[in-house]
């Protein structure tokens, strides 16, 4: 018998940032970065994984955000344009660096890297990542879970019901378009649980989550095996926890493995550091210095001097980092052992983004655990579907309000910077609900109008809007997507009562915002 | 933050972003100080952050790093385009943590031009009204005096795993009037539901086993080394 069992769980999501009015967009590039450098480098694993019979196990949650993003075709052409901007911007980096015997390979890592991108992409997946993850989500290697809507930071929502409903609701069916099946699994944005939440989630079939350390064990009554075992609520919806030990060695900024010297720094990019009369066509209008994605340095200290990064040093490092993971996990499932009547499971929940993109070697990483794993009976890893097959009896406990953000709590998402946006949130969804209760079988054109409202009204909760503001990021961003969908809102509110619609404004928002197609705007009927 | 960035933006835009930060310069600074001021100020912000221990919110925002506008607000010169207000008589309250919570309101401008007229008006007050239960009857409350122009407030709450609501209200003359009520919200529990002395040795260690001590998750009051202590006097 295995000492204990590891769930892996990636937390896929970027906020919705098309921008089909402008030929191109800044935030964009999260997408496009995000597409070349943590979510084609994952296919590339699972793919060599499963050509070498590595036994895998990984958990993914879908924003459904993402998901929509994923398979927008005007964000597949232009993330096919990135490409070909990166590819070019990668050969003249290989012509400027010809005869560098340290930087010229460098500069070809990054030719390669694209060009596999480019061929994975257009050719072996034909521009349909979630097609891919699909193929081995129905091997049963990897599971899919849904999440929130649009995010949305729901204890902050939790007077309004109506709102966490429409958040999930819009995720299930959603996910089940894409995936031709409903969703077990549904991933709590930041982890923010409140007690109550379970009622909502069983009633669209969902059957489990992951909650923070924190929010399980001020659980009431306190779990009896500690954060090694799932709980369940009353109602039979089971809250994994997040092992604090497993995330910290990944998740600490200074102390975490990213933070080894050898890896590369993710701060210094060509972007910044070339003339502008050079790099100026890969930038944002030819002046606003970006990263590229170009990073010839090691991280190697706190200051500025770095040296170049190496990647057989940095790729030997992931491997040993993978080494010291599995030896921690092990020692702590040992320690767990024989308190529990089953073996322990240790819960790791990361940002997918974390790897490959910040992380340059995080899949590496990956790829070194599971084959470490392989060679030993200690661990195990498994999906949190696979291990709620396995296990269907639970502690009964109902997890405390909290999340994984700083203090335990909400205070990352209400603070000085965000709170105003919760005024104007607050009030498209009393102005959606007043809608729903006036119009509550509409059809046609003002059954459109409505469930654009419903569209306008999710974009508005997106937690990544109120987390912008507070980390100074991109926060003038932020604070135009609320203002646009409390305009947007504001607009559909008063054509209805004007019963007028202006058809052409409203075609083209939809085409804009054209996210959760079959979303039902009848959902924030107030329950009575 | 970059100083060329600074230098591309005139100097009306530089008090603009400094008074954004809450930064008090005097009028008519030369640009030069005000670049520095401004320089200064973000240096100061990025090190409370870093000093904040949040790893897995710095982390996160890595996924959202682009460019050097990131820490420039580039709309500076744009207003707000949108209402700041809705002028109704509501008031909101949003639970943020064992001891605080958030509320926000606003008061409809007739309603505001008839309770400053009225006689003996003397101002608006906030009433934080404690209960065991969702809809159980109140054990306490206190209240807290509020200008005319605030519309939103960060309360201390003194009691986690408590029901509060609050009530807006108006002062006239020794009389006080309600003008609206919040929802109810809960404060979550800061310390275990169960003391670990009363857990089965097992559970007890699979509890410290998870991480209690780094996470600075405690017992349950009645089980607070005082009280322990004033037991073995007993």
């Amino acid at each position: 018998m295995e000492t204990g069992n590891i769930a892996l769980v990636l937390n896929a999501h970027l906020p919705f940032v098309r921008q089909p009015d402008y030929t191109r967009f800044l935030e964009e590039r999260w997408l496009f970065e995000s597409i070349s450098e943590t979510y084609l480098p994952l296919l590339r694993l699972f793919a060599k994984l499963e050509a070498e019979r590595v036994p895998w196990r990984l958990t993914l949650a879908l924003s459904p955000t993402l998901v929509s993003m994923l398979g927008d075709a005007l964000l597949r052409d232009r993330y096919t344009d990135w490409l070909g901007e990166q590819l070019k911007l990668a050969d003249r980096e290989l012509e400027r660096c010809a005869g560098d015997p340290v930087f010229h390979p460098l500069a070809q890592l990054y030719k390669d890297l694209y060009q596999q991108n480019y061929d994975d992409f257009t050719v072996l997946h034909a521009g349909n990542i979630l097609s891919a993850l699909d193929f081995y989500y129905k091997k049963g290697r990897l599971e899919l879970m849904t999440s929130a809507a649009t995010q949305a930071f729901l204890p902050i929502y939790r007077a309004f019901p109506e709102s966490i409903a429409c958040q999930i609701e819009a995720a299930v069916v959603s996910f089940r378009s894409v995936f031709g099946r409903s969703p077990s699994g549904f991933w709590t944005p930041h982890l923010g649980w409140y007690p109550g939440l379970e009622e909502l989630l069983s009633a669209y079939g969902l059957q489990y989550s992951v909650v923070s350390t924190r929010g399980a064990m001020l659980g009431k009554p306190t779990p009896r095996q500690g954060s090694y075992a799932p709980v369940a609520c009353p109602n039979g919806f089971t809250n994994y926890i997040r092992d604090v030990a497993a995330t910290e060695s990944v998740w600490s900024e200074t102390e975490g493995y990213p933070a080894d010297p050898a890896y590369r720094d993710f701060y210094r990019d060509i972007g910044f550091d070339l003339p502008l009369e050079y790099i100026g066509p890969y930038i944002e209008q030819g002046q606003i210095r970006t990263f590229t994605g170009f990073k010839y340095w090691a991280i190697t200290g706190k200051g500025q001097d770095k040296i170049p990064y190496d990647p057989d040093l940095a790729a030997a490092k992931a491997v040993e980092h993978a080494e010291n993971f599995l030896y921690n996990r092990a020692r702590q499932a040992k320690k767990a052992l024989p308190h529990m009547d089953r073996p322990p499971l240790m819960v790791a929940p990361y940002d997918a983004e974390l790897f490959g993109h910040w992380w340059h070697e995080g899949i590496q990483w990956l790829e070194a655990l599971f084959r470490k794993a392989q060679g030993t009976s200690e661990l195990n890893f498994v999906t949190l579907a696979e291990y709620q097959r396995q296990y269907t009896e639970n502690f009964e406990s109902v997890p405390e309000f909290s999340s994984w953000g700083d203090g335990g709590y909400a205070g990352i998402w209400l603070e000085k910077s965000n709170d105003w946006l919760y005024r104007h949130s607050f009030k498209l969804l009393e102005y959606m609900m007043e809608l729903a209760d006036r119009f509550p079988d509409e059809s046609g054109l003002r059954e459109r109008v409505l469930n654009q409202a419903a569209r306008e009204v999710l974009l508005s909760q997106a937690a990544d809007w109120p987390f912008l503001l507070r980390s100074g990021k991109s926060g003038s961003f932020a604070r135009k997507q609320i203002e646009d969908a409390v305009t947007n809102f504001s607009r559909i509110y008063e054509m209805l009562c004007a019963n007028t619609v202006g058809t052409e404004w409203l075609t083209k928002l939809e085409k804009r915002n054209n996210l959760f197609p079959h979303i039902n705007y009848r959902i924030f009927r107030r329950k009575r | 933050m970059n100083v060329e960035r600074l230098n591309g933006l005139s100097i009306e835009a530089l008090y603009a972003l400094a008074e954004k930060m809450a930064l008090d310069l005097p009028p008519s600074l030369e640009r030069i100080f005000v670049v520095e001021a401004i320089l200064e100020a973000f240096e100061e912000d990025n090190e409370d952050r870093k000093a904040s221990g949040d790893a897995a919110i710095h982390i996160e925002e890595k996924k959202f790093s682009g460019s050097e506008l990131d820490e420039i607000d580039a709309s500076l010169d744009a207003a707000p385009c949108i209402a700041r207000r809705y002028n109704e008589t509501v008031i909101h309250c949003i639970p943020r943590d064992p001891e605080w919570a958030f509320a926000f309101w606003d008061v409809k401008d007739e309603d505001v031009d008839a309770l400053c007229a009225a006689e003996g008006f003397s101002g608006f007050f906030l009433r934080v009204i404690r209960s065991a239960l969702h809809d159980g009857k109140p054990v306490m409350s206190f209240e807290i005096p509020v200008g005319d122009e605030d519309d939103h407030w960060y309360i201390h709450l003194p009691e986690q795993d408590s029901y509060y609501r609050l009530d807006l209200c108006m002062r006239c003359g020794s009389k006080s009037k309600v003008i609206a009520h919040s929802n109810v919200i809960r404060t979550p529990r800061a310390l275990l539901a169960d003391a670990l002395d009363d857990l089965e040795s097992d559970a007890a260690a699979l509890a410290a086993l998870s991480g209690l001590d780094h996470l600075k998750i405690q017992n349950p009051p009645d089980r607070h080394p005082s009280r322990i202590m004033g037991g073995f006097d007993d």
